[in-house]
This record gives C-alpha cells, sequence and structure tokens, in this order.
C-alpha cells in the first residue's frame, strides 16, 4: 500500500525519499547528454516559474489592495475604521467604521456553521455507514453535484421564496435577515462539508469496524466512539473548508440579508437585517467614484476580508499540522483517499476538546434559532439524559441516533430539492428554442440569452487556457522535481492561500489592476484573467494528486531504462495521470462558469447584441444576466428563472461529468 | 487497452487546449475603426433607455456598433475621463474632484427622472409630506399609523452609499440628515421594488420607470395638495423629487457620438426615452 501520509510539508518523514527524486536526479544527471541536460534545467525552471506563480499572485493581489487602500490611513484613521460602529460613508460627517460589518460577517459565518455541521456531518455518517449501496450511489454523486450550484442561483431563490418564508413564518415586517443569510449559507456549505467528511469517514479502516464490532459493541457505538473519531481530522478540515466558504460568500449573502450596517440588537436577534465584508462590495464597488475615500475605504474592507481568510486558513494549517506531528504513525491510511490526503491525522486535543466544542456551537444554535428558554430547556434534557444514560438499552440509542441521522440527510435533500424544484418548475416553460439561440431585446425581457451562453464560454476558455499550463506545470514541479523544503512549503502554502481567498477579492484586485491599472477597461481579457487566477489553485491541486497517485516504481523503471527526467515525465508519469488532471479542469470549468463576484466589475455587461470580436470588448454573462434579471430588471419574471435553470444546467453539468470520469477511472482502477 | 485509454485521455486534453487557444486567438482582431464603434458606459439608473436608443439608433444604422456597459456612473465618468469609452453617462452631476481631474468632460442632460416614494400595493397611506418621508427615514416614524397609515411597523428600504440615487434623495429629501442605521440596503432599483412588493409594512424610492401596479407610488404633498410622480408633474415642476440624467464627452462631442447623442435629443429618442418610464427633457 502507498504511503498517503508522505505529504505536503512531511520532511521528516521516511516515506518521502522513496517518492520524490533525490535519486532520480542524480540518474538524469548521469544519463543525459550536456544539451538535453541544458533542456532539463530549462524546463526545470520554467515549472518552478509556475509553481511560484500562486505565491506571487497572492502577494501581489494583497499588495495591490494594500496600496488602494492605504490611503485611508490619513483620511480615515485605522482605529476608526476597523473599531468605528457606523458605516455612512455619504453621511454628514461620513462615518468609514466597519466593526458592524465584522461582527455581522462573523454571526453570519456562526450560524451558518451551527446549522451546516451537524446537518453535513450527520448526512456524512449516513451516507459513508448507513447508507444501502444502492442509496449511497445515488446520494453521493448527488451530494457532489450539489456543490456546483453557483451562489447566485442560491441568492436568487433565497431573494424570492426565502426571504418571504421568513417574513410571514416568523411574522416579522421584513424577511430579509441575519437568519435568511445564515441558512443560505448553511445549504451552500453543506455539499462541501458532507462529500470531504464522507470521504474522511469512509477512508478510516475496516479493521476499526471489524474490531469494534468484534467487541461486542453496537453499530451506533463503533459508529459513534471509533470510526467518527478516527476521522476526525478530515471532518475538521471540511468544516475549516466550509466556514472558508461561508466568510467568503458575496453574491447569495448580499441578496437577502438587506444589508443595514448594525450589530442585531440584542445580539442574538437572529431576525435583524445585517451587512456582510463582502455584501458591502458587492453593492457599493459599482458605483463609487474612483480615488474617493470611499473607494479607499472598500480596499481596506477588501484587504481585511482576505487578512480574515488568509487567518482561517493558516490557522487550519497550523492546527493539523500540529495534529499530525502529535499523531505521526499511528493514523489509517486512506487508500487512493482524494483530495483530503493532509488531513488524515487524528488529534487527541480535537476528540478531547471536539465534544464540547461542539456541544458549545449547537447550544448557541439552538439559543440563537430558538431563544434562550430553548437553551435551557436542551441542557435540561441534555443533563436528564447523563442521569439516565447507563439506565437506557443500547439497542434504543443507537436507534434515536440512526433516526437522528436519517432526519439529516433528508433535511439536507429536501432543502435542495425545494430549491432545484422551484427553479426547473418555474423555469422549463420560458426555456425554448428560441430563448438559447436569439440575442436579448428589451433588457432582457424578451429575446433569448444567446450572447450570455457564448459570453460565458469565452471567459471559462480563457480563463482555462491561462490556469491550464501554469496549474500543470506548477504540480509538475511540486511532486516531481523537489523535496518538501521551505521553498516547497511557501509555494503550497501560497497555493492554499490562493484556494481560500473569496471570489469578489479576486474581483476587486481584477478592476483595480486590470481594468484601471493595466487600462483593460471592462472586458473579456480581464475577466478570463481574473478567473484564470481564481481556479488556480483547483487545477494545481487536482493534478498534483493525480501525478502522485502514478507508482513511484513507474518512474523509477523509467530513468533505469536511460530516459531523462523531463522525458520520463512526459511519456510516463503524466499520461496515466491526464484522467486526474481532467477531472480538475472540468471542476474548475463549473466553478469558473458560476461566479459572478470576479466577473462582474471586470468583464460583464448588461446587455449587447452582438459577440465581442475582440478580447478587449466586454461580453454577457449567465451568472451576471440573472443577477441583473434577478435585481435590476422588473417585469422578467419568466426570463430570469429560465436563466437561472440554464446556469445551472450547465454547471451542473459539467460537475456531472467531471464526477463521471472519476467515478468510472475509479472502477477501471479496481478492475 | 490501458494504452488506447492513456492515448485517448491525451489527445482530448491536447484538443481541448488547441481549442481554447484558438478560440481565445480568434477573437483576438484589432479594435474597430472608432467611426464605427462606439462604447458608451457608466450609470446602472441610465443604461436601460441608452440601450433602448442605441437599439434603435443601430436599426437604423448597420454600421454603427455601439457597446453600452454598465458600471455605475463613477465607472462612467472615469472611462470617458481616461479614454477607455467615447460616452460616459452618469445618474448624478460631477463631483468636484471630479471636475478637476477631468476638465474636459462636456456634459449633455438626456433626460429626467422622478423619483417616486413606494409601498406595498396594500398600504393604504394616503399621501406623505416630504418632512414626513425624511421622518421615516431618520427613523423618527417607525409605525404607518403616525402618518394616518394601517397600524404596521415601517420597514425603511433605502439603496447603497454609493448609489447616485440616493445621493441624490440625501441631498433634495432629507435635506443632509442621515439615514436611520437600520434601514435595508438595495444595490438596485429593482432590487428595491421586489423588497416593497413582497413587504407589507416597506417603503422605498425608485425611479419613475419602475413604478408599476405592482407597488403603489405614494403621492407627495406639496403646499397642501398631493402630487402624484408622473411624467406630466415632473415636466411642470410640481413634482418636487426629480433629477438630471446625463451623458458626458471627452470634449464636444463628435462624429458617432454626436450623430448618436443627437438622435437621443430627437423627438424619436426623447420618445424612446419615455417608453423606457424616464421624463424627456423637452415637452
Amino acid at each position: 500500500m502507498r504511503d498517503d501520509q508522505a505529504s505536503p510539508g512531511d520532511q521528516e518523514s521516511p516515506g518521502d525519499g522513496s517518492f520524490l527524486p533525490g535519486p532520480g536526479r542524480k540518474a538524469a544527471g548521469i544519463g543525459s547528454l550536456p544539451c538535453s541536460h541544458r533542456k532539463e534545467r530549462f524546463m526545470k525552471a520554467l515549472w518552478f516559474l509556475c509553481a511560484c506563480f500562486a505565491v506571487i499572485t497572492i502577494v501581489f493581489i494583497l499588495a495591490f489592495l494594500l496600496f488602494d487602500a492605504y490611503p485611508l490611513i490619513f483620511e480615515i484613521g485605522i482605529s476608526n475604521f476597523l473599531a468605528g460602529t457606523v458605516w455612512n460613508p455619504t453621511g454628514v460627517p461620513p462615518a468609514y467604521g466597519i466593526f458592524a460589518l465584522i461582527v455581522d460577517t462573523l454571526l453570519v459565518m456562526l450560524l451558518a456553521m451551527a446549522i451546516a455541521i451537524p446537518l453535513g456531518v450527520g448526512s456524512a455518517i449516513y451516507i459513508a455507514e448507513l447508507a444501502p449501496d444502492r442509496v449511497k450511489a445515488i446520494a453521493k454523486p448527488a451530494v457532489e453535484l450539489l456543490a456546483g450550484i453557483p451562489s447566485v442561483v442560491f441568492g436568487f431563490f433565497g431573494l424570492i421564496v426565502l426571504t418571504d418564508f421568513i417574513r410571514v413564518t416568523f411574522d416579522v415586517p421584513s424577511g430579509e435577515t441575519w437568519l435568511a443569510g445564515s441558512l443560505l449559507l448553511a445549504v451552500m456549505a453543506l455539499p462541501t462539508i458532507i462529500s470531504v467528511s464522507e470521504d474522511a469517514i469512509s477512508a478510516a479502516p475496516n479493521e476499526f469496524r471489524e474490531g469494534s464490532l468484534a467487541l461486542g459493541a453496537t453499530h451506533w457505538q463503533t459508529i459513534s466512539r471509533v470510526v467518527t473519531p478516527a476521522a476526525l481530522s478530515g471532518i475538521t478540515a471540511a468544516i475549516i473548508l466550509g466556514i472558508g466558504r461561508a466568510v467568503g460568500e458575496t453574491m447569495a449573502v448580499l441578496m437577502v440579508t438587506g444589508n443595514a450596517a448594525i450589530i442585531p440588537d440584542p445580539i442574538w436577534n437572529v431576525l435583524s437585517p445585517v451587512r456582510t465584508l463582502t455584501g458591502t462590495l458587492g453593492i457599493e464597488m459599482g458605483e463609487v467614484a474612483i480615488g474617493s475615500t470611499h473607494y479607499h475605504a472598500l480596499f481596506g474592507i477588501a484587504v481585511v476580508l482576505l487578512l480574515i481568510t488568509l487567518a482561517i486558513n493558516l490557522l487550519a494549517t497550523v492546527i493539523l499540522a500540529r495534529i499530525r506531528e502529535r499523531h505521526r504513525g499511528g493514523t489509517p491510511v486512506s487508500p487512493g483517499g482524494a483530495k483530503n490526503r493532509s488531513w488524515h491525522w487524528l488529534s487527541a486535543p480535537i476528540r478531547k476538546y471536539g465534544a464540547w466544542l461542539a456541544g458549545g456551537v449547537l447550544g448557541l444554535a439552538i439559543g440563537v434559532v430558538f431563544g434562550l428558554p430553548a437553551l435551557l430547556a436542551a441542557l435540561l434534557g441534555y443533563a436528564g439524559f447523563r442521569l439516565i444514560r447507563g439506565h437506557i438499552s443500547q439497542d434504543w440509542t443507537q436507534r434515536v441516533a440512526f433516526s437522528l441521522i436519517t432526519c439529516c440527510i433528508i433535511a439536507v435533500l429536501v432543502a435542495l430539492g425545494i430549491i432545484l424544484f422551484d427553479i426547473i418548475a418555474h423555469g422549463l416553460p420560458f426555456l425554448t428554442w428560441e430563448f438559447l439561440t436569439a440575442p436579448p431585446s428589451n433588457l432582457g425581457r424578451s429575446g433569448g440569452i444567446f450572447p450570455a451562453i457564448v459570453g460565458t464560454m469565452y471567459l471559462v476558455i480563457g480563463a482555462i487556457a491561462i490556469a491550464l499550463p501554469i496549474g500543470i506545470g506548477a504540480a509538475i514541479y511540486l511532486t516531481e522535481y523537489t523535496r518538501e523544503t521551505a521553498v516547497t512549503k511557501i509555494i503550497r502554502t501560497g497555493t492554499d492561500l490562493l484556494n481560500g481567498t473569496p471570489s469578489i477579492v479576486f474581483g476587486l484586485f481584477g478592476f483595480s489592476f486590470l481594468v484601471i491599472f493595466l487600462g483593460f477597461g471592462v472586458s473579456l481579457i480581464a475577466g478570463q484573467i481574473t478567473l484564470a487566477l481564481m481556479v488556480l489553485p483547483t487545477i494545481i491541486r487536482t493534478t498534483e494528486e493525480a501525478l502522485k497517485a502514478v507508482p513511484v516504481s513507474v518512474r523509477e523503471g523509467s530513468l533505469a531504462l536511460g530516459a531523462t527526467k523531463w522525458q520520463t515525465i512526459r511519456k510516463v508519469i503524466v499520461p496515466p495521470a491526464v484522467t486526474g488532471i481532467v477531472t480538475g479542469t472540468i471542476l474548475s470549468i463549473g466553478r469558473a462558469a458560476g461566479e459572478t463576484a470576479p466577473i462582474m466589475f471586470t468583464a460583464v455587461v448588461f446587455s449587447t447584441r452582438f459577440l465581442p470580436d475582440s478580447l478587449f470588448d466586454p461580453v454577457m454573462a449567465l451568472p451576471y444576466h440573472l443577477y441583473i434579471l434577478a435585481t435590476n430588471v422588473p417585469g422578467a419574471d419568466g426570463q430570469k428563472y429560465a436563466t437561472a435553470l440554464v446556469l445551472l444546467g450547465l454547471v451542473v453539468a459539467f460537475y456531472a461529468l467531471a464526477i463521471w470520469i472519476r467515478y468510472r477511472s475509479a472502477a477501471a482502477h479496481k478492475g | 487497452m490501458a494504452g488506447t485509454m492513456k492515448h485517448y485521455w491525451m489527445t482530448g486534453l491536447a484538443t481541448v487546449l488547441i481549442i481554447a487557444v484558438l478560440a481565445s486567438g480568434c477573437t483576438q482582431q484589432p479594435l474597430d475603426s472608432q467611426e464605427t464603434t462606439l462604447k458608451v458606459t457608466g450609470s446602472t439608473t441610465v443604461l436601460p433607455v441608452v440601450q433602448a436608443a442605441a437599439d434603435a439608433y443601430m436599426a437604423d444604422h448597420p454600421g454603427a456598433d455601439i457597446q453600452v456597459t454598465g458600471g455605475g456612473s463613477s465607472v462612467g465618468v472615469q472611462s470617458v475621463g481616461e479614454g477607455t469609452a467615447d460616452i460616459g453617462m452618469s445618474s448624478r452631476d460631477l463631483k468636484a474632484g471630479e471636475k478637476t481631474t477631468y476638465p474636459d468632460l462636456v456634459v449633455t442632460t438626456i433626460a429626467s427622472d422622478g423619483i417616486g416614494i413606494i409601498v406595498h400595493p396594500g398600504n393604504t397611506v394616503p399621501a406623505l409630506s416630504i418632512d414626513q418621508v425624511r421622518a421615516i427615514y431618520q427613523g423618527r416614524v417607525t409605525n404607518w399609523k403616525e402618518v394616518g397609515g394601517p397600524d404596521q411597523v415601517i420597514v425603511v428600504t433605502g439603496r447603497d452609499s454609493a448609489s447616485g440615487t440616493r445621493e441624490f434623495f440625501f441631498e433634495t429629501v432629507m435635506d443632509r440628515q442621515n439615514f436611520t442605521p437600520t434601514q435595508l440596503e438595495k444595490n438596485s432599483n429593482g432590487a428595491v421594488k421586489q423588497t416593497i412588493m413582497q413587504t407589507p409594512g416597506a417603503i422605498g424610492y425608485v425611479g419613475l420607470g419602475y413604478i408599476d401596479n405592482e407597488v403603489r407610488a405614494v403621492p407627495v404633498i406639496v403646499n397642501g395638495e398631493p402630487v402624484m410622480p408622473t411624467v406630466d408633474t415632473i415636466l411642470s415642476g410640481q413634482y418636487p423629487i426629480s433629477r438630471p440624467l446625463i451623458m458626458m464627452t471627452q470634449g464636444a462631442p463628435q462624429g458617432l457620438a454626436r450623430d448618436y447623442l443627437d438622435y437621443i435629443l430627437s423627438p424619436a429618442g426623447q420618445m424612446i426615452i419615455a417608453e423606457e418610464g424616464f421624463v424627456p427633457i423637452s415637452p
């Protein structure tokens, strides 16, 4: 079995040496002529440059945002900016305090996680441990597919259906609330949390289950005491990914939270409107006077947002590294565990405090959603449960636990089902051939969306054409050319950080750097580059995984036959990894096609009859078209649902293709 | 077997890449010459009417390609000032700073826009004075019954702080008094309207073009008389809340830009402005 623990940043692991190219480099040196030697060095330098690209980009983004934000130090003052509680840039006098925005961002994220974590982990346990094979075969890809639903589609649904539901149900004046934002974010984070947790739980070795069952433990005891703890670091990783997505999400949140820059009063009032950092950028960036104090303040917000996500990501890296440090050697190996290889180290600390933490979060959720009395009741109930616990039969406990878990997955599927049904039912009647092939007229109220479909294609193709070579090059360098050193550690961290950067921050960077500074204007090329930066980390990661999956014996065989390093890579290592690379590419295409925030300031136009005939022309794009129809154009009800349906169909089709390829290649490996 | 598979995938990947490069390559042509292409960019409030006028103009002039893009008033000012666009659109006047940065900008007023105070269709409040509207937006009046409406909490809805519409509302209606911090902020006229439609207690303000029977425009009391926001009352100056919509060029408009602006100002163009729900500058 391959040693999966030999993973990023793992310098001391003895397994590493055989994997990576100490011997390989020597062999290449001996076997090659001077001419090819020069070529070898050239290739290596080229791939090194590719690998550095992610780091350079993230530093560059931060530097450029700081460059546009730093005047606020003189115009506003750091403490007024960070600690001021009033955000009113056009007031008299103007106020630029973002404290309320930071608090609101964290509140929305916390409540979303309090809802998503129990449901997500419960669903993951169901899929991994309880589901009959036939259910699992459908549920697992279905959940992965749902990760592809574009956020503007969620926002659209939230704006039309969810806010109204909340207003009526809770009898409040307006449904645009903290609760609406958190519910939507929870649903959006669920697919990520479920599929990563499920991978981690499934990866727990079967011996654990068999051993536990053989000792006479019930199925539930096995799950709760053996399997889940073994998967805890993977679950932690899933939760951190979910948090990252929740903090960085823009479009859905700005459409449903009301955007009032106040701290809820009292602080647990989930029915108060709130305004997040991302939402502020999303609604104010488009109209702000360039170079004004307000403009600098918005870039200041982007810096704060970027720093928050960087902090979350770094914290995750540090926590997981520490966990791994303590548990080296004693851990299960995940055979072929794909994306979350680096997460498989258990943690005593997490196991120890995890229960308390989970209890705290759950308590907060109950308190927040149902009020203090409910929290007290829950605490009493739990105390009562602890008292009589010894007297309940394990059988009964198991029945209760399993029905709760089943409720989780049902709740998740129902929530997603409602969203899909609403969009399909309303959109399908308007989906005609003409709608797909005609240009829009009357601002999208009639005509079709052909230019938007083509524009989305152009954006995606360009983004992939830029990101794919760089991403593959970076992955080749990281897996084939280097040992784990401080440099690779920095490169990997840079890639991780780029991956965690909120899409709206890419949008701001693209606007400030490509559109304004380089003078591209709002154009196809600006959008393509912005999207390329956004999908680059995905391509690097998936390619790296695919390359690592090629057995080291294949490399040694090729080198032993006298092939050079580059020949080995090109002829031997890359070909079997192509399936994995293609999967990663398709996932990136899906993500790029569905994103709104990165292109709304860089590439798109409201309405055009013509297709672009230059890279410096702006284009229409499906997600932006939907956003505009939903928020700017009255009287286009059928068109917006049909646009949502087309966008949904397109992105989900890409995801389905990727998932299908992955399953097929997995099946081929097994056969 | 495995060999053919690999080969298949390599070819597939190569094809994708080649297509990608070709596709982005073939779109890369030299920019069209100035006399046929006109780039118009800026305010999303002005955009619908400019787009509609562009469609009509291009139907008559097949050689002309007028590209209208959004981005906001500030982007409009900046783009035309920097020369990345030929015409800028704005729903607010140029700011002092913008006038100093781009001293050569020439402003053409193409229409007026009335701002209507809108409520849910079920709201029975008969009319509001400017003072009452201001009190509501300041948060001093929080229930509709205080201003003659039903016993219902008022949901104050407005525009984001970068919006030209909000700025205008702030100057004219609010008399530069601050908004209540609890107001819901929306980034477009359409989003405000959507909220008002769904929320029985809500009040909002939108451009004239967004008022239809899905929301109810509240008459504004001027000198004791209720005045509805309509094209007529705005033209006659009776309705108090209206503003100009402007287009900017670097220096006096020339060539296609001039022809297009002339078209918008012509009777045919002004008809389009009226159809899109704005107020023509000449009757």
